[in-house]
């Protein structure tokens, strides 16, 4: 086929041309010979400068899709060209597509235009730093007059759509392709976005308000409409930009605004808002030019057109009461939803205080009293149809308490909470009395839909949690009127439970308490989340006229609550009111409670503080001081441990419930040392740990519990004084453990009754205790856990040996011995350590003999697999065993060095991986976990001891380094690296070894590996970073682990860049590539040591040769599959 | 708990208590529970409650050790479950004979020649197998409720 040429074209030839595309294009659309057709179309868009062709058709041809290739064609000429023509040339090409669509903007085939459009948007983008200002003038310059109307409709519509292409053109998201980097990209994107964004915007603008007045006419449709949608979707395209220039460096005239805006997105939102972010330049064109109000008369205009319903013009949410009267007679709440969203959007951008003032110049009272109504309104409705389905309501209430989070989370960092004019607060009280009141019809009416579900605690407030510390804000808000009407429903409740006891059913006030302690828990306290949680500053600062503590309101509620609590203790009354779920939310309260008031830190803070205001301080000190030590603080610790023990005892079976007593109450209990200090001197803490010790009904509790209750109890030992008692406090603790598992391992009977039911339950429940205690041993408590420890040691290899095939037990076990080894093995000293790791060592022998080789049988599936995640978790204690042990070596506070006792933890360790490896599979390491479990272990270990690495026998070694080079090419990029960073090790040991005149890795007893190990992972490194998908983050770890490789391999390496020069065709690119690959060795004074410097030269070289590799995509990869990599590795896998 | 040890001390002396009873809070995932008089394994345990304010029951999901039947229970938390007296034993295999019955050594030097081989055919096929490549192949032998089978398989041939 001839191509399409320009040269000495005359009128015959482009006449024949023409005739041959739309010959092609018509036989394409009828599905003849479609291949001959496409090669057709594509050698005209191939042949050089086919302009003249490409013209004659869009400005001849009768066939739409021929001036679309056309079109096409001149786009794929002109950018493969684009640096071989003349200025004149790219300028005529341009305006000849503009001219184009101009002239034909009436055309009915909207594609066509729609493509040369976008073919002129294309190469103005192209030519877009050539050009002149002056040049890009002239043609703005007949855009603007085709956007201004000058020209009619069809123009005007043309004009807009240029602009939507162009600016779609240099939105990155949206560029096409051009063959150039990235940088070009972006430069033309900023310039766009400094220089005429803008100007754009506003031309769309006033095209689409030059429309306006037409559209609105209530006369048929009109192709005014066109016009103005285009304009809308370009404005709505230019401010869904992605706005980068830099806000603070605007000029300074525009402070005005950006004073009033907050610049906090650390907000979650629940409903979705899109915030259009242009920055504080845009200021005038998007607010004072008057456009919003605009564009909602427009909106009003149009609804009133098109749907002929009741406007409601500007204002879709007032009155509130009307409008959701309105909808729940049967109207459209769309409008109502978009003005609560208008609402959370100018919330995102004010301060409350600018929020508020927002409609005092057209309304009596101000937005925050508006919001109130409104969402008082929405819940009444929520209130009154209560179902399950998401209706509007919920949508409005999720949207409006956004607004108000927005509004009143604090914004300073200093965890001031937002203060509110009288008014707002005003509001927000309604508010939220509004929302207790319907929170409390929907908890006693959810009484009666018992759909039986295991509506738990802790989901239900992790479910709630958002809303409930929304609701929190709110209350905080207007805190002095909220605590007191806390009190009084409290009160209320209390009172109707205590008269019709026996009488009435009390199961909606139980659920309504429920609720109220939920809701009062979020607005007391807030959630620690790892940290001391303070008093809320809305609690410490109001109330500044209450001096007497007990007249304070958050004491009176508190103490309201706590007293209600105490009533549990009674037997009777526990029967009859504190089902179990109630008493999750008193048990749940008290610990969130007491976290922030309960003997507080700052208790004795508070005084030194005194640059506060005075007053403040009065009322705050009175509050902090009411539950402290000196005060009541120990009465009602005692109460809250009497509780406690209650609930373990006194609620046989109830998981939930003595979980949340465990971890969470008792757990916030000792983790403070002030009140450690109480706990050991009350006489309820003794009954504890007695009841501990000797009681049956404490054996019944489920195993994380019994955990976590050791835990707790050994942990209350810190409030001992010195380190002599709190390690006698903790013998007395654990004596019974160590003698019931010291005897059971010495019956002579023990394999026959080891097995039975309540035999293995004792022993679990022991070694979850001992477990608890293990981990929560700290420096005082260390010496009696370590005896503990090595008292039991020689039976739990006894019940290792008889469990063997009791997983469950063995797991227990092993964990136990973890955490005990993670907590002691820094504080040994060199012949404990000895002594612990013969210990660990037997312990591993005996578990990989029982397992290895070991094939378990059943039908079952699901127990095979249980079977396998089973020996995955012991495995991944063993490793993590390991790591303890290694740890050794980092972190040791005993008085002498190990090695004085002649212990090489190295030689531990690798001893221990020894056992362990040859159970660790690759089918197993697809277990992420233990998977990074292993090769962090790994790296580790052949970091610091590479050498003995030529210690281990072949088979273990080869099975090492099988796994390695599995972790090589393991998806998750942390396990990558960590290989990386083994091998930069290995490499790196190896060289120095040989430079030192030694033998190194490779010939030490390893000469049985069908290639050495090192050109293997050469190999195996260049072929990822050549030919495979990494992440560029790995490429610094990866340069430390070749360059080292390379000079182990020197000669391999020379021989793998002379194989990929040769493959190489293209002689230019054969010397660029061999240039690279020297520069990539040689270049910035590379030397052959390996130190950091020359490290660092390694991984700019490499970063540089992979950028200059990575320009040269796609055929580089194809030319060296044949290589073929993938051979060696199956090899290796083969002999692993 | 009296009870258990009741049952404790009456094992001493006479044959196997076939189960004991344990309270069902007390029953976690992979352990042991009797559900429709068959021995299961837990392989899944929820709680929750009876009505909104009332108290706790466990649902235990098990699987049958002898048949692999999935099996389902509901059981208040603060009752008692039938927990059954499971027992491992290994024994060296020294033949297999064409009836499809083992012949095991045991550690007294007898041997047992009363276990029949899996019906299964993939299970038979991997003793059949290890035995026919010559393996010293160690059986492991799961009891629980007057029934016995092949569970494990270990080979402690030399290397």
């Amino acid at each position: 086929m001839q191509g399409f040429s320009d040269g000495g074209a005359d009128l015959g030839q482009l006449q024949t041309t023409m005739r041959n595309i739309e010959v092609a294009c018509t036989s394409i659309q009828m599905h003849i010979n479609p291949a001959a057709a496409e090669a057709t179309i594509l050698s005209l868009s191939q042949s050089p400068q086919p302009y003249m062709a490409c013209r004659f058709i869009l400005e001849n041809s009768q066939v739409p899709n021929a001036r679309f290739q056309a079109a096409a064609a001149i786009r794929d000429a002109a950018i493969r060209e684009w640096s071989s023509l003349s200025t004149e040339e790219r300028r005529s090409l341009i305006s000849f597509c503009l001219c184009f669509v101009m002239q034909h903007a009436s055309s009915p085939e909207g594609y066509v235009l729609a493509k040369v459009s976008s073919v002129a948007a294309q190469l103005m983008k192209r030519g877009w730093l050539d050009f002149t200002e002056a040049e890009k003038e002239t043609f703005f310059y007949q855009v603007n007059q085709a956007i201004l109307g000058a020209h009619g409709i069809d123009v005007q519509f043309i004009g807009v759509n240029f602009l939507e292409s162009l600016v779609s053109e240099f939105s990155p998201s949206t560029s096409s392709a051009m063959g150039l980097p990235r940088e070009f990209h972006e430069q033309c994107r900023t310039s766009l976005e400094l220089n005429y964004l803008k100007m754009f915007y506003c031309w769309a603008r006033d095209a689409a308000l030059s429309v306006t007045n037409k559209i609105i006419e209530p006369n048929a449709v009109i192709p005014e409409v066109k016009v103005c949608t285009a304009a809308l979707r370009l404005m709505l395209q230019i401010l869904n930009w992605e706005f980068r220039n830099d806000t603070t460096s605007m000029k300074a005239g525009i402070d005005v605004f950006s004073a009033g805006v907050r610049h906090d997105n650390g907000s979650s939102k629940r409903s979705e808002c899109v915030l259009v972010q242009p920055g504080p330049a845009w200021f005038d064109v998007l607010i004072s030019s008057g456009h919003v109000s605009w564009l909602l008369g427009l909106y009003a205009a149009l609804r009133q057109k098109f749907s002929r319903e009741e406007p409601y013009f500007l204002l879709w949410i007032d009155p509130p009461d009307v409008v959701s009267k309105a909808i729940e007679e049967g109207k459209s709440e769309s409008e109502m939803l978009d003005g609560c969203r208008a609402l959370l959007s100018i919330a995102t951008a004010t301060t409350p205080f600018v929020f508020d003032q927002l409609l005092k110049a057209i309304r009596p009272c101000g937005t925050l009293s508006l919001l109130s109504t409104l969402m008082c309104e929405v819940v009444k409705v929520l209130m009154t149809n209560n179902t399950d389905e998401e209706t509007w309501s919920w949508e409005a209430r999720d949207i409006l308490l956004d607004t108000w989070t927005i509004l009143l989370v604090p914004t300073d960092g200093s965890g001031g909470d937002a203060l509110l004019p009288p008014e707002g607060k005003h509001a927000a009280a309604n508010l939220f009395s509004m929302i207790v009141e319907s929170e409390l019809k929907v908890a006693s009416a959810s009484v009666t839909n018992d759909d039986g579900d295991s509506d738990y605690l802790q989901a239900s407030i992790s479910a709630m949690d958002e809303r409930l510390s929304s609701y929190a804000l709110i209350a905080r808000a207007a805190i002095d009127v909220t605590i007191p009407l806390l009190t009084r429903l409290f009160s209320e409740r209390f009172a109707r439970l205590h008269q019709g006891r026996g009488i009435i059913d009390p199961t909606e006030t139980l659920e309504e308490l429920y609720s109220l302690l939920l809701i009062t828990g979020h607005v007391l306290a807030d959630e620690g989340e790892g940290e001391t949680p303070l008093v809320p500053t809305a609690i410490k600062t109001h109330f500044a006229d209450i001096a007497e503590a007990e007249k304070h309101p958050v004491v009176v509620l508190s103490g309201s609550i706590i007293r209600f609590a105490e009533q549990s203790m009674d037997p009777e009354v526990r029967a009859t009111v504190f089902s179990p779920r109630l008493m999750e939310a008193v048990i749940w309260f008290l610990a969130r409670w007491s976290h922030t008031y309960l003997m507080p830190l700052e208790e004795t803070n508070c005084l030194s503080n005194d640059y506060q205001q005075h007053h403040s301080v009065n009322s705050k000190k009175a509050l902090l001081s009411f539950f402290g030590e000196h005060n009541q603080g120990q009465v009602v610790l005692d109460i809250i441990v009497r509780i406690s023990v209650m609930t373990l005892v006194s609620y046989p079976g109830e998981k939930d419930l003595q979980g949340l007593t465990c971890h969470h109450l008792l757990h916030t209990l000792v983790r403070r040392k002030t009140i450690c200090y109480q706990l050991v001197s009350l006489e309820s803490w003794r009954n504890l740990a007695n009841a501990f010790t000797n009681e049956k009904s404490l054996f019944l509790l489920s195993s994380a519990n019994q955990r976590s209750l050791a835990q707790t109890l050994v942990l209350s030992a810190s409030g001992l004084r010195n380190s002599e008692t709190a390690n006698q406090y903790v013998k007395g603790l654990m004596a019974h453990m160590t003698t019931y598992l010291v005897e059971l391992s010495n019956r002579s009977d023990l394999k026959s009754v080891a097995h039975q039911p309540d035999i293995i339950m004792s022993v679990s429940c022991l070694l979850e205790r001992l477990r608890g205690a293990a981990s929560a041993a700290g420096p005082r408590r260390q010496r009696a856990m370590y005896e503990i420890g090595i008292s039991v040691m020689n039976p739990v290899l006894h019940l290792l040996e008889v469990y063997k095939d009791e997983s469950a037990v063995v797991y227990l076990l092993l964990k136990f011995i973890v955490d005990w080894v993670d907590g002691q093995i820094s504080y040994l000293e060199s012949r404990e350590t000895a002594a612990v790791i013969d210990f660990c060592m037997r312990l591993l022998q005996l578990y990989s003999s029982h397992n290895i080789g070991k094939i378990s049988i059943s039908l079952s599936s699901t127990l095979l697999s249980e079977a396998k995640t089973e020996k995955y978790k012991d495995l991944r204690a063993l490793l993590q065993l390991l790591s303890s042990l290694c740890s050794k070596d980092l972190v040791d506070f005993s008085s002498d060095s190990v090695e004085a006792a002649g212990i090489n933890i190295s030689q531990v360790v690798f001893f221990g991986l020894h056992i362990v490896t040859p159970l660790i599979s690759l089918e197993l390491l697809k277990y992420p976990k233990l998977c990074h479990d292993y090769f962090s272990l790994l790296s580790h270990i052949l970091e610091v001891y590479p050498e003995t690495l030529a210690q281990l026998n072949s088979e273990a070694f080869v099975h090492i380094i099988g796994t390695l080079d599995f972790g090589l090419h393991h998806q998750d990029l942390e396990v990558v690296d960590m290989c990386l960073g083994a091998l930069k090790a290995l490499a790196a040991y190896n060289y120095r070894e040989i430079c030192a005149g030694k033998t190194g890795l490779v010939s030490a007893g390893l000469g049985n590996l069908p290639e050495g190990i090192f050109s293997r992972f050469l190999r195996s490194l260049l072929q990822l970073l050549l030919f495979e998908d990494y992440s560029p983050d790995l490429v610094s770890a990866a340069a430390d682990a070749l360059l080292p490789l390379i000079l182990c391999e020197q000669g391999l390496y020379q021989k793998l860049g002379n194989e990929l020069i040769e493959r190489q065709t293209n002689p230019a690119l054969k010397s660029r590539l061999a240039n690279a690959l020297h520069s990539l060795t040689s270049s910035n004074h590379l030397s052959s040591r390996l130190d950091r410097v020359n490290y660092q030269r390694f991984r700019k070289n490499l970063n540089s040769f992979l950028n200059w590799q990575n320009k040269r995509n796609g055929w580089f990869r194809f030319l060296w599959s044949f290589l073929n990599f993938s051979m060696h590795l199956e090899a290796l896998l083969l002999v692993v | 708990m009296s009870d258990e040890e009741h049952h404790f001390e009456s094992k001493a002396d006479a044959g196997a208590s076939k189960t004991y009873p344990q309270q069902a809070g007390t029953i976690r995932k992979n352990g042991y529970i009797v559900i429709k008089n068959r021995p299961c394994k837990v392989v899944e345990v929820s709680t929750s409650k009876t009505g909104k304010h009332g108290h706790a029951k466990c649902h235990f999901v098990g699987i049958d050790i002898f048949t692999a039947k999935k099996l389902e229970d509901i059981v208040p938390s603060s009752h008692n479950c039938d927990v059954p007296h499971v027992n491992r034993t290994d024994y060296q295999l020294i033949d297999i004979s064409e009836d499809g019955f083992v012949s095991l050594l045991t550690d007294s030097g007898d041997t047992k020649d009363d276990l029949r081989l899996p019906t299964d055919e993939s299970l038979l096929k991997q003793i059949k197998d290890g035995f026919a490549e010559g393996k010293d192949l160690v059986v492991s032998v799961m009891s629980a409720m007057g029934e016995e089978q092949i569970c494990a398989l270990k080979d402690i041939g030399p290397k």
